[in-house]
């Protein structure tokens, strides 16, 4: 039988996602140990294996067929932009992307005017501001810590995930406007779906019914 | 002399030694394919006019064509595809007597797509139209090709998924609903969101049976017997047609041994309104992309003035190299 591979993002969601796998009776191989240096995690009964993967990565691992299955947050598979199918939202990880600014930023967003946005996330931010609000904005990409770019004058405005708000607030920043709702979805591979449907089709169902129990 | 440039642009390629010998031999098995089902050669030109594949016709988005002007200030672009090109051929040099037509063409296409994902931007293709034919017997031939196609190329373990674009245009057309909802729901279908259409539709207080029926969609895919699975949300004649049509594919392709290679799919739709009837591409393991991909625009001749129903497919030659040299090189673990 042929491996079929899970890629799972580092952090919380691979826990959580590792964690329902679990529940659902499929054993991950011991791929929730912290201390462990392995990088992937077999299960020889299923012909299962799982690794570990950052974030924007996962979506290429699975696009090129590498990983069968992938687990990764929404605004990722967005930003990333490949063809993969979309299967199932996992209901975990749930935020929001957000335009956030001080109070006194809200007003650039209602006059249209050119502004500039600091961001993780220019493909998202781009679509937002082009294609819904119809306004031209200078997009400046960085790599972390968003919040400091309206505050030393970098931007105007920022576009980020916001989870509780309180980095914001802690920083004087608050939500201007609602992007997009995102939580972890899991994708597939469009050609291992076709070649290897009845494995796939049967993780996705027990995944689906024990979110269901969980949900009722 | 350090600034001799020697290499090629991104997304273009030498080709030499064994990689060529290969693909001399791959595309001579596929030609005598094309050659045992009769079709007879086509060449049009590498250039055309930008109109031959503007949005309304084409299947590639016109910022990814390759234009430039001619002396006379026209738009020409390096073509994307041949389909239209063999269309507009066809629409000059063929009278309605000569038909069916069997055709087949071989040469680069041109694809100015994103940078580092991973693509050729010229690559290879081979493939076949059958103009002036609308049966489902010139539907079954095009996919018997395809597959015969492949196991000459020495594939084994392949999948050509089959759709037909009317069975959902013909249910979304009677939901009623507005374009830019069924353009979602469309997206989450291509996407097989399993349970993301029942969510889009829960406020729409659509009839229950149209609902279930979107909302069933993205998982009818499989063997045959998804095509009686599908024929309980056939609740008019268009979607009949539809099921009747594969029905019929299939058992043709039963007939000439090869429908373990075919399978169904109800969810494979196109954004392109340019597909009419069936739809397909081919997969197999060692390339994300498809190998070959194909379908039924009747519509598409009308561009250039003439009414003839068409089908064919295209085989992409690189990516089905690709899938040949990495199904022979297994991964380290």
């Amino acid at each position: 039988m042929r491996y079929l591979t899970v890629a799972l993002t580092k952090g919380r969601l691979a826990r959580q996602t590792l964690d329902l796998f679990e529940r659902c009776g499929i054993d991950t191989a011991g791929a929730m140990d912290k201390d462990t240096r392995k990088l992937i995690f077999t299960n020889e009964e299923l012909g299962l294996r799982f690794f570990l993967a950052k974030g924007p990565d996962v979506p290429t691992y699975v696009y090129y067929g590498a990983a069968d299955i992938g687990i990764v947050g929404r605004d990722t598979i967005i930003e990333e932009n490949k063809k993969l199918y979309e299967v199932l939202d996992l209901g975990f990880g749930r935020c929001r992307m957000c335009v956030c600014g001080p109070a006194s930023a809200k007003k650039y967003l209602d006059s249209g005017e050119m502004i500039r946005v600091a961001t993780k996330y220019p493909a998202i931010t781009k679509d937002y501001f082009l294609n819904k609000k119809h306004q031209t904005v200078e997009i400046i990409k960085l790599n972390g810590s968003i919040e400091l770019a309206p505050i030393v004058g970098l931007s105007e405005v920022i576009v980020d995930i916001v989870e509780t708000g309180s980095t914001l607030k802690a920083n004087g920043l608050e939500v201007l406007d609602e992007v997009i709702p995102l939580s972890a979805r899991m994708v597939v591979n469009q050609v291992s779906m076709k070649m290897e449907n009845e494995r796939i089709s049967e993780i996705i169902t027990r995944l689906r019914n024990e979110l269901q129990k969980q949900n009722a | 002399m350090n600034n001799r440039v020697i290499h090629t642009p991104e997304g273009f390629r030498d080709l030499y030694g064994d990689t060529m010998k290969s693909k001399v031999k791959l595309m001579d098995s596929i030609r005598s394919v094309f050659d045992k089902y009769s079709y007879q050669n086509i060449e049009t030109p590498t250039i055309e006019y930008f109109d031959v594949f503007s949005s309304d016709i084409g299947t590639t988005p016109t910022n990814e064509l390759y234009k430039f002007f001619d002396r006379d200030g026209n738009t020409l672009v390096l073509r994307s595809d041949f389909t239209p090109s063999v269309a507009r051929a066809v629409s000059m040099h063929f009278p309605e007597e000569a038909m069916p037509v069997r055709l087949c063409y071989e040469g680069s296409t041109f694809i100015n797509s994103a940078e580092l994902q991973g693509r050729l931007k010229e690559s290879t293709q081979m493939g076949v139209e059958l103009i002036g034919a609308e049966s489902a017997e010139a539907d079954a031939e095009i996919i018997a090709l395809t597959c015969e196609s492949i196991l000459a190329a020495g594939i084994r373990e392949f999948q050509v998924s089959v759709g037909e674009v009317d069975f959902f245009k013909a249910i979304a057309e009677s939901t009623g609903l507005d374009f830019e909802k069924i353009e979602n729901i469309r997206k989450l279908i291509s996407n097989k969101n399993f349970f993301g259409v029942g969510e889009l539709l829960d406020e729409s207080g659509l009839d229950s049976g149209l609902k279930e029926a979107l909302e069933k969609l993205p998982q009818l895919f499989g063997g045959a017997e998804i095509i009686d699975e599908a024929e309980k949300y056939a609740f008019g004649p268009r979607e009949q047609r539809a099921i009747k049509r594969l029905r019929d594919i299939h058992a043709l392709t039963k007939e000439r041994g090869l429908d373990k290679y075919v399978s169904y799919d109800f969810g494979y739709l196109s954004k392109y309104n340019y597909y009419t009837g069936i739809i397909f591409s081919a997969v197999t393991l060692g390339t994300g992309e498809p190998i070959a991909k194909g379908g039924r625009y009747d519509s598409l001749l009308g561009n250039f003035g003439k009414d003839y129903p068409a089908v064919g497919v295209g085989i992409y030659i690189d990516q089905l190299m690709n899938a040949i040299s990495r199904q022979g090189r297994a991964p380290l673990m």
